[in-house]
């Protein structure tokens, strides 16, 4: 279980993050929506130990990720799939996928790499196991990034606007691997700009306004005219992304 | 009488004198490797008390002039702390530590130029930070570091010759030496020459094989 409580961040003064609560059981895929600089990427950031927290909690099975120590033990149970891919460019596909297994994990090569490689076959990309991440399309970069958390066999998947640096097609091609994996049952906590996909996907959406979680329900409540689209905010940012 | 002719002889001379250029060079220039990989590394850590004085050390040691910190090792130190320092003990102390200095700035300059974000992705799936140091930076630092490495490496092979003054049995010595008994500046100095040359030469053709081993993985850019 992630339990955010009570969480807060500023950045020079200008409060990104402000109160949130939230907690993703197990099993869960949870969207998080809101306008550009509402606080989502921060959430995340927040939850895999990048940023420092102001003020409350988070702990991922029951681990605080502000003490370095339980930090390492949550970071365990958590993969990150980052908008930009930050793929390792003197690595190829194969080695940016067995890198944390062998290092952090001691997992011998020879099995790393044979897990590594059925990895990239199940997102279609069994034969660029060997090419460096220049040579990949956008959408094969991201494809190896979730690889990437995923060869760490996470309990949590933090995906922070997967999709918002591809083309229309290398989307499609990204999530489709999203939804095989929330089929599966994978635990993901997903900030997107995808309203229709993360409808498809998500059991629930929270929406964040300015730094607060002004709304968390389940999916279908929260595009229901008296459940989410009563608050006034996620009204206005539906009927925006919508004409967009 | 005086032997003003050149003999065979001469030959092994310049051989020894070549070969006193390139030991110090290659001793000084991993002593200085090291050094100055260490420096940046420290920098890197951002230790608290030690980052402030390698970067005023190294600033001292950029911006005097080679000679005048070898004649302040082999001169000033001795008679100041009463010690015995050797011509070569001085050369390789001066040396060392000029290289540092300059091998640190590159080396700064290219554990700056790892992005943040690949530094970020290794960090949440669990690397330590000497993990992060050794297979993301250290790989990287070393293909973007190895270009003005090799020029730099070039130059500090010329600035050994510059050891000649404090007697150091150098190339540069041994062209002084078969210069004042022969009287044929012309023909010593060009073979003088020609054989730091040849060894720059030497020392560039192997930085460059290195280079393309270092950057295989961007070597497609070339397209």
């Amino acid at each position: 279980m992630i339990k955010v409580e009570g969480v807060g961040k500023k950045f020079d003064g200008v409060t990104v993050l402000d109160g949130v609560d939230l907690t993703i059981e197990p099993g869960e895929v949870v969207s998080i929506l809101g306008a550009s600089g509402s606080g989502k990427s921060t959430l995340i950031r927040c939850i895999n130990g990048l940023e420092k927290l102001d003020e409350g909690r988070i702990t991922v099975d029951g681990f605080d990720v502000a003490k370095p120590k339980e930090l390492a033990e949550a970071r365990k149970r958590s993969g990150t799939v980052f908008q930009l891919f930050n793929l390792y460019p003197h690595m190829t596909a194969l080695q940016n996928v067995t890198l944390a297994p062998i290092e952090v994990l001691k997992r011998p090569r020879a099995e790393a790499e044979t897990e590594g490689r059925a990895l990239l076959a199940s997102v279609g990309l069994g034969d660029r196991a060997d090419a460096y991440p220049a040579q990949l399309s956008g959408g094969q970069r991201q494809r190896v990034g979730i690889c990437r958390a995923l060869a760490m066999k996470p309990r949590y998947l933090l995906l922070d606007e997967v999709t918002s640096a591809l083309d229309p097609e290398m989307t499609a091609e990204v999530l489709n691997i999203l939804a095989k994996l929330a089929k599966q049952g994978t635990t993901m906590l997903f900030v997107t700009h995808e309203i229709a996909f993360a409808r498809g996907i998500s059991d629930r959406i929270v929406f964040l306004d300015k730094g607060k979680l002004a709304v968390d329900l389940p999916t279908e409540r929260f595009f229901a005219e008296d459940g989410g689209l009563a608050n006034p905010r996620v009204a206005q940012f539906l009927s925006k992304m919508r004409k967009d | 009488m005086r032997y003003a002719d050149f003999t065979w002889y001469d030959l092994v001379l310049l051989a020894q004198g070549l070969g006193v250029s390139l030991g110090l060079f290659a001793v000084t220039s991993l002593f200085g490797l090291a050094l100055g990989t260490v420096w940046a590394v420290i920098r890197y850590y951002g230790v608290p008390a030690l980052t402030p004085v390698i970067a005023f050390v190294a600033e001292l040691l950029k911006n005097s002039p080679v000679l005048v910190q070898l004649f302040l090792v082999f001169f000033g130190f001795p008679a100041f702390f009463k010690l015995n320092v050797t011509p070569v003990e001085a050369a390789i102390v001066t040396l060392t530590g000029n290289t540092a200095a300059f091998i640190y700035v590159v080396a700064v300059a290219a554990i700056d130029s790892i992005g943040r974000d690949q530094i970020e992705a290794a960090r949440v799936s669990g690397l330590t930070r000497w993990q992060v140091l050794r297979r993301i930076i250290a790989p990287q630092a070393a293909a973007f570091a190895i270009g003005p490495l090799i020029g730099l490496m070039v130059n500090q092979l010329q600035v050994t010759s510059l050891i000649s003054v404090i007697g150091v049995m150098d190339l540069t010595k041994i062209g002084a030496i078969l210069n004042l008994r022969t009287l044929k500046p012309f023909i010593v100095w060009t073979a003088v020459g020609l054989l730091y040359y040849l060894a720059a030469k030497l020392i560039a053709g192997l930085g460059w094989r290195l280079e393309r081993r270092l950057s295989a993985h961007s070597a497609w850019r070339g397209l």
